[in-house]
């Protein structure tokens, strides 16, 4: 019964394996051997594959690791500073990042008097599910956890639910502070929302479908010239969603001391701190994805079905450190300034961007 | 009458002062004009006249003890080895300098040694043996030298692989021969003051006594300088209080 259920699991992982030619001798040799066959098969299982290793868990840890970093470098660079350096000098503190991580998983996490306890522990960890559901549906080329139609607008949707944990977050503190940063990523969430949808839908209007496959495939020219007017409304919701500097206002850091999550320590505020970036990554997937053409990119023969998810990841991880300089040529936005924008002038250009996409349709 | 109005924005100036914002970004990303120093790993190139570690010449110093009434903080207290000598408290250095200045002969200097670092309260107090030199440095990391160059209003960072020399070489100050002579013998109380606090004992005086029967022997009580002895500290003349004596020049 056991070694039926095993064979049909080994058969279910090797008739959809990631096929990589350039390791293939040392995969079909380790195949031989018992029970090392079956890891080897699910890890290159494409579901697991795409969700726990490249686009999805294990690439996003390292995302972590390196726009910590390089965020932090870069800034110190334009405003004539180092950064920094200590930690592994030889290449520059490239690990600082780990070593805070490390850090953060020793120390103490903190829960004061006055927090909503079960919920101010819950929470940071809660926040996870709705970063990682999206990356079940971000497709790689062929490396994809689930195929669905549907795709695009059900990751626009995930996306949509961060807030409310953040929001969450901050109402378990339950302090000044935290309750400001909330009351502001509410503000800021509306303000940036509509646009955003509405962006994304002209793209799926221009494209004829959710399906992440026919908008790479339509995108003989990139997206970001089908309509530019998208690309812009799309970049400034980036920025506003994952509120990076120029919106940077519900964890403006020198008023209100990191906002919803002023009352974390130790790894709660470690998992807390890093939920902006995770979704700057999967926003930079998803603009990759509808703009930048995708996985599509020169093919190359030994590397076979990983070639379209290095694309794919060098695509986002070049976006995200362009809009990583942004920090250091903006001041801070007020509350009501970005308000205005999100529901004025963004707003009018989200609704051409719209049309834009909708005569496009009309046109193909 | 002035009035304030509300900004007009203008699009095409909006729009040109992004893109130079984002230019000049990109351009400090790419390659930054920052003039940092990593200190421990590059030696700063200090002026000569760098107010640091004091470094103290035995043979130079004639124990006048002007840097000790100079210092402002207390820092400087003499001890006592075949003659009085500077010790000092880096607890209380301000680092002023001014016991450097009012050096007669140059016995004390500066040097460029600027991270003078302790491990506690005791150890910062440095006897005389102690700062006869300036501190070994042990820095294997440390190899450049480094100095700020500014030219039209910009700064640039200068690196030459050499190691810069920590200590200064001071030229000695013109130092006149000065001697102690008293220029009103007449005034003289007879207190001994300046007998007392002559670190080389060349005060001398003929004392005279007066016996119960009125019978003076010896002649008045007179103050007698020699000159050989004397090293024009000037301590008997900062001790005086009839302020009858001065440093003169000795005339050759």
């Amino acid at each position: 019964m056991f070694a039926e259920y095993i064979a049909y699991l080994f058969d279910l992982f090797t008739k959809n394996m990631v096929s990589i030619p350039l390791i293939q001798p040392i995969v079909d040799y380790l195949l031989q051997i018992p029970l090392i066959n079956l890891i080897v098969a699910l890890i290159l299982w494409r579901p697991f594959f795409a969700v726990v290793i490249a686009p999805g868990l294990g690439v996003l840890i390292l995302y972590l690791l390196y726009i910590v970093w390089f965020e932090r470098k870069l800034t110190a660079r334009v405003q004539w500073r180092v950064g920094p350096l200590e930690v592994a000098r030889p290449i520059r503190g490239a690990i600082q990042a780990l070593a805070d991580g490390l850090r953060y998983f020793f120390q103490e996490a903190i829960v004061h008097n006055e927090a909503h306890r079960p919920y101010f522990i819950q929470l940071p960890i809660l926040a996870f599910i709705p970063v990682l559901l999206p990356i079940l549906f971000i497709p790689a080329g062929n490396v994809v956890g689930i195929k669905s139609p549907f795709a695009i607008q059900l990751i626009v949707s995930f996306i949509a639910l961060i807030p409310v944990t953040v929001v969450a977050i901050g109402w378990a503190s339950n302090s000044r502070f935290a309750y400001i940063g909330s009351v502001r990523e509410a503000f800021m969430y509306f303000a940036y929302e509509v646009p955003f949808i509405i962006a994304v839908m002209s793209m799926i209007f221009l494209y004829g479908s959710g399906d992440p496959f026919i908008a790479v495939e339509k995108q003989t020219i990139p997206g970001a010239f089908l309509n530019p007017v998208a690309f812009i409304v799309f970049i400034i919701a980036m920025l506003m969603a994952t509120s990076r500097l120029p919106f940077d206002i519900p964890e403006a850091d020198q008023e209100i001391a990191f906002g919803p999550f002023v009352e974390y320590s130790g790894i709660l505020f470690g998992l807390a701190m890093t939920l902006a970036y995770e979704k700057l990554y999967l926003m930079a997937l998803l603009f990759t994805l509808l703009f930048l053409g995708g996985w599509s990119g020169p093919e190359f023969y030994l590397l076979g079905d990983l070639m379209p998810v290095i694309w794919l990841l060098l695509k986002t991880i070049v976006v995200i450190s362009i809009i990583a300089l942004v920090r250091s040529i903006y001041a801070r936005y007020r509350l009501d300034q970005a308000l205005r924008i999100g529901w004025t002038s963004i707003l009018a250009l989200s609704l051409v961007a719209l049309v834009i996409g909708v005569i496009g349709a009309w046109l193909a | 009458m002035m009035r304030i109005e509300k900004v007009r924005p203008n699009l095409i100036k909006t729009i040109k002062d992004h893109i130079d914002a984002i230019s000049v970004a990109a351009k400090q990303a790419v390659k930054p004009d920052r003039i940092t120093i990593e200190y421990p790993r590059e030696r700063r190139k200090y002026p000569d006249n760098f107010r640091g570690f004091i470094v103290f010449d035995k043979d130079k110093c004639i124990s006048c003890f002007r840097c000790a009434h100079i210092c402002p903080a207390n820092a400087i207290v003499m001890e006592d080895y075949d003659n009085r000598y500077p010790s000092i408290d880096y607890a209380k250095c301000i680092f002023c300098h001014f016991c450097i200045d009012s050096c007669p002969t140059g016995a004390i200097k500066t040097s460029k040694v600027h991270d003078v670092a302790f491990k506690s309260l005791d150890e910062m107090c440095l006897h005389t043996t102690q700062i006869t030199k300036i501190p070994e440095i042990v820095r294997k990391e440390e190899k450049y030298t480094v100095e700020y160059s500014v030219e039209r209003g910009v700064w640039k960072l200068v690196k030459k692989r050499k190691l810069d020399n920590l200590e200064v070489e001071v030229p000695p100050p013109e130092v006149k021969v000065r001697k102690a002579a008293c220029i009103d013998p007449e005034s003289c109380l007879g207190c001994r003051l300046c007998k007392r606090v002559c670190p080389q004992d060349a005060i001398r005086l003929e004392e005279c006594e007066v016996s119960p029967d009125l019978e003076i022997t010896g002649t008045m009580c007179v103050l007698k300088i020699d000159v050989e002895k004397c090293t024009g500290c000037g301590l008997c003349v900062r001790q005086c209080p009839m302020q009858i004596l001065v440093l003169e020049e000795v005339k050759e």
